[in-house]
């Protein structure tokens, strides 16, 4: 029963709900959640939109504070600092064609030391490989990439499991997934994700706690991998 | 920074209370700026406006206007500084933030785009991602404007739309429920994930979802529906 979900000018059918996108408007989100969102949001015009605009509640609650007192001379302080202050400059940080084309979003290449196609990729069996990027607390980052058919085996979740497709594309029980969509999985879900023929599926994703697998195996080996 | 009272200053105090207050909005007479086609006159000791902080910023972008910059000063350098301690900084730490904040704003006023977002709202995000930085120690992964520069944003808002949204925004805001606007402010102020609220505020986290998701609801429709 695989729901059909509708695809947008763009290509993209699955988009982070407005609690999560407000915790990374807000900057309540933590890194790594920040990063698959924001990854996101590179692909999705819509999901920047909707940005801005949770955004905006942030200005009109800043806007709404009590001002707090400042140090006397706090003004003055800034002020002599402004005749030596560089304007700010934008890091460049890529260039080339368009996403659609398999370049790596901007925000995401810092984090896997540049373009997508020169990752290095550790096998985790015949059809898996995955790159680890950061780990903070339960929060774990990684690229995953599976080759077409190749399924990451049924397991379930603590926490949250955020997944974002960066090329070719994974069906599950819930759907299919395509370059640009977010799944989110909530904590106690199970699914059995398998990669669409094709090109290989490469994906973002952002656990905040253990996945759990279902196979013996996998159970032993998960923790190796640093699941 | 230094809060010690400059001595070659100290006699022409009489307080510092009275100090503030006398520098509050405009050091000088009010400059009468004409970029954007919003002509400036604010009175003395009223809080400007939207269009007007917007105009004040785009002085600074355009002409390094310190005239500007200080009325920008004493409009947001009390609100970030309340914002930070409102997130747990020391007053330390908040007043050194938000005075670096407002040189943020001088060195980045060049980046200002008033067609999307508004000054208080541009403000909030420098505010926001410098406590990422600093205080929590993290990066910030920010969308770069090279993934989507070529086709463009599909918004028509123009600076004066935006800025009637923001009015829109803020009255929406005021007229939330209690229970509504208190997990809108937490998503804001609290640096913590909504589970995480859910236990403070001894709720199930399924509260705070419906609570924020009846919240959205009602700004969505003061912000203009994006599903």
């Amino acid at each position: 029963m695989i729901q059909h979900h509708h695809r947008d000018t763009e290509g993209i059918a699955h988009h982070p709900s407005d609690a999560l996108l407000l915790t990374y408007a807000s900057g309540a989100a933590d890194e790594a959640v920040s990063l698959i969102v924001a990854t996101h949001m590179s692909y999705c015009s819509l999901c920047r939109l909707r940005g801005r605009k949770l955004e905006a509640i942030g200005g009109a609650l800043l806007e709404d504070l009590p001002p707090a007192a400042l140090a006397r001379d706090a003004r003055e302080a800034v002020m002599a600092k402004l005749d030596s202050a560089q304007p700010y400059e934008r890091p460049v940080v890529s260039s080339g064609a368009a996403l659609k084309d398999h370049r790596t979003p901007a925000v995401l290449r810092p984090y896997i030391g540049g373009d997508l196609a020169r990752v290095r990729w550790r096998r985790m069996g015949p059809r898996l490989s995955y790159v680890p990027l950061f780990r903070r607390g339960a929060v774990a980052a990684r690229l995953l990439r599976g080759v077409p058919g190749a399924g990451s085996g049924l397991h379930s979740h603590q926490g949250l499991e955020l997944t974002l497709v960066l090329q070719g594309g994974y069906t599950d029980v819930t759907g299919n997934y395509g370059p640009g969509d977010l799944q989110v999985m909530e904590d106690g879900m199970r699914h059995n994700p398998v990669a669409d023929p094709g090109e290989d599926c490469i994906n973002l994703a952002v656990t905040t706690g253990r996945l759990t697998f279902d196979s013996l195996m996998q159970k032993i080996a998960a923790p190796l991998f640093g699941f | 920074m230094d809060q010690a009272i400059d001595p070659t200053r100290h006699g022409q105090r009489k307080s510092a209370m009275l100090a503030h207050a006398k520098t509050a909005f405009f050091p000088a007479p009010a400059p009468a700026l004409r970029r954007t086609g919003v002509v400036l006159r604010l009175p003395q000791q009223m809080t400007p406006q939207a269009p007007e902080l917007n105009a004040l910023l785009i002085a600074v972008a355009a002409d390094r206007d310190r005239r500007a910059f200080a009325a920008l000063f004493d409009h947001f350098a009390p609100r970030v500084k309340a914002y930070l301690l409102r997130l747990g900084a020391s007053p330390a730490l908040a007043e050194d933030l938000a005075q670096e904040a407002l040189l943020s704003l001088w060195r980045k006023a060049h980046l200002f785009d008033p067609a999307k977002a508004s000054a208080a709202t541009w403000l909030f995000t420098i505010a926001r991602n410098l406590r990422i930085d600093t205080i929590r120690r993290e990066r910030r992964p920010e969308l770069h404007p090279e993934d989507f520069m070529p086709e463009g944003e599909p918004m028509a808002d123009d600076g004066l739309a935006l800025a009637d949204d923001e009015a829109r925004l803020r009255a929406a805001l005021k007229e939330l429920p209690a229970d509504q606007i208190q997990v809108v402010e937490l998503s804001f102020f609290a640096d913590k994930p909504h589970s995480q609220i859910a236990a403070e505020l001894d709720i199930p986290l399924g509260t705070v979802k419906s609570r924020l998701r009846l919240a959205m609801a009602r700004l969505k429709r003061a912000l203009g529906e994006v599903s």
